[in-house]
């Protein structure tokens, strides 16, 4: 397989984008990355859009197609990728195979979402589409849901507490303050979402033990990475930021067919698939994106991802060391919680936040001396799972 | 009573629930149509208060139970103070109105 560089990233501000349309959002994301890359009039040979359900959030679909139109990228190839939340994911890693297997030279990778589109139970109700339909979703199972019946047994096998899922919280969003492309710009504090008698009123219960300051946004948002074999990037002299390991795997539809349901085998099997191909280990990693759609995941998927025994996960978050400045800072950009999540551009937007990091470009929120960088982009939930190994060549 | 329907793989007696067409231990292929038997046990739950459109209420409790031919699955818990590991009582109710349409489900309560 020939390397793959990542030689532009480009994003836009996530929130409430009442004034763009989807197409406009990947638009806007697609050329910040091509400008970044300065890209010039070089031609692109494909184009892939995560994005996981425009047609119902949008009543728009092939918006790959649209997107190639909105951008006069004739004659090319464009297709939209959909794997749930981790239709970012997937659609970097059908951009890293097509430039890694020589059939093509520049892929313009961008994922988008616009979910405020439509009403919150619509959204709730639209996400929940990825449930089993007749198993799960007729009972009006949530993600939320989904993370609820997990996380208590999940806390109560390892440990975790609620005040564990508050630090996550309150350090993410701490993150997201320094970052100008985050939804969520708000300081919280222990006393105000868990301790306070009255702390119910500003975080009341979505689904026990999840409460409203466990969960992300609902957001709408667009990111894009171009991807080059090294050959143009060199070209380009863009810096040599490389996609070093590509892993991924897939787990039962239900969590009730999972023999032991706070396993994560999807996250294990996929990281360490990405650490394989990239000829490193956990301890390597210098900074990690992970998919906290709920708190609780950010400290399941830091252990299953291989960086924390079972049951670590929680003590390092209470030692600092997922902190910007600590050993292992974990969502220096805020995260899902506090970045947000338009759900089909998650995938990109960590893979774009590991990329500023390991050139430097990372303004207040930057990890000193930042090498090696993991993403993990967690689908269903976690029944379809991508991590990334980027590492920046010296 | 009407009742969900798992399946048993012919070769290795693995159950499965919802259906798949290869089974998950050993790859089999005949099943055998089982129904869950017994009464069950509460494995986790969540009680939601943030339902999808569609479904006007909160509070809904939600869980995973396993019945005693080792049966397992999502129901709607009627329980007013559900722990886990406790006894549920299954039975065969509306739990959502989709389009219109009545949809019937596993219900799962504390009282007989």
């Amino acid at each position: 397989m020939r390397p793959v560089v990542i030689s532009g990233v480009g994003m836009i501000p996530f929130g409430r984008r009442d004034e763009d349309s989807l197409v406009d959002m990947l638009a806007a994301a697609g050329l910040r990355a091509m400008d970044d890359a300065k890209l010039g009039d070089r031609s692109i040979d494909a184009v892939y859009v995560g994005n996981m359900a425009s047609g119902l959030f949008n009543h728009q679909v092939s918006v790959a197609s649209a997107l190639v139109d909105r951008l006069n990228l004739f004659p090319a190839a464009a297709e939209r990728i959909e794997n749930g939340p981790a239709s970012g994911g997937s659609a970097i890693k059908n951009g890293f195979l097509a430039i890694a297997s020589g059939y093509y030279d520049v892929v313009l990778v961008v994922g988008g979402e616009k979910m405020r589109e439509v009403i919150g139970p619509k959204a709730t109700d639209v996400v929940a589409c990825m449930t089993h339909p007749e198993t799960e979703y007729i009972y009006g199972v949530t993600l939320p849901a989904m993370a609820g019946m997990f996380a208590r047994l999940y806390m109560d096998q390892y440990g975790v507490t609620r005040k564990h899922l508050a630090q996550v919280a309150i350090k993410n969003q701490e993150n997201g303050l320094l970052n100008p492309y985050a939804h969520i710009q708000m300081k919280i504090t222990m006393e105000g979402i868990l301790t306070h008698p009255q702390a119910h009123i500003n975080s009341p219960i979505v689904a026990d033990p999840i409460h409203l300051y466990d969960c992300c946004p609902v957001s709408d948002g667009a990111a894009a990475v171009l991807l080059t074999s090294e050959e143009i990037a060199k070209e380009l002299e863009a810096p040599l930021v490389r996609i070093a390991g590509v892993g991924q795997a897939t787990d039962t539809h239900t969590l009730q067919e999972r023999s032991d349901p706070t396993d994560l085998k999807a996250v294990t099997i996929s990281s360490q698939k990405a650490f394989e191909m990239a000829g490193l280990e956990p301890k390597d990693i210098d900074v990690a994106e992970l998919h906290d759609a709920f708190t609780i995941l950010e400290i399941a998927e830091s252990e299953h991802a291989g960086f924390f025994p079972k049951g670590g996960g929680a003590k390092a978050l209470e030692k600092g060391e997922t902190r910007i400045g600590g050993k292992l800072p974990i969502n220096p950009s805020g995260g899902l919680k506090a970045r947000g999540h338009p759900v089909g551009a998650t995938g990109v937007a960590q893979v774009v936040e590991l990329v500023w990091q390991l050139r430097g470009e990372a303004g207040e929120r930057q990890v000193k001396g930042a090498k090696n960088g993991f993403s993990l982009n967690f689908g269903g939930f976690g029944n379809n799972v991508l991590a990334f190994v980027v590492r920046r060549e010296s | 009573m009407k009742t969900i329907t798992a399946y048993q793989c012919v070769n290795c007696q693995h159950i499965m629930y919802p259906h798949h067409y290869s089974c998950l231990n050993c790859n089999g292929r005949e099943f055998e149509e089982i129904h869950p038997s017994g009464n069950a046990k509460l494995l986790t739950y969540t009680i939601v208060n943030e339902l999808p459109w569609g479904i006007d209420e909160r509070g809904r409790v939600l869980g995973v139970v396993e019945f005693e031919n080792g049966v397992k699955a999502l129901g709607l818990i009627e329980a007013d103070r559900p722990k886990i590991g406790m006894k549920l009582y299954p039975d065969w109710k509306v739990v959502r109105v989709i389009g219109g349409v009545e949809t019937f489900g596993l219900t799962l309560s504390s009282k007989k």
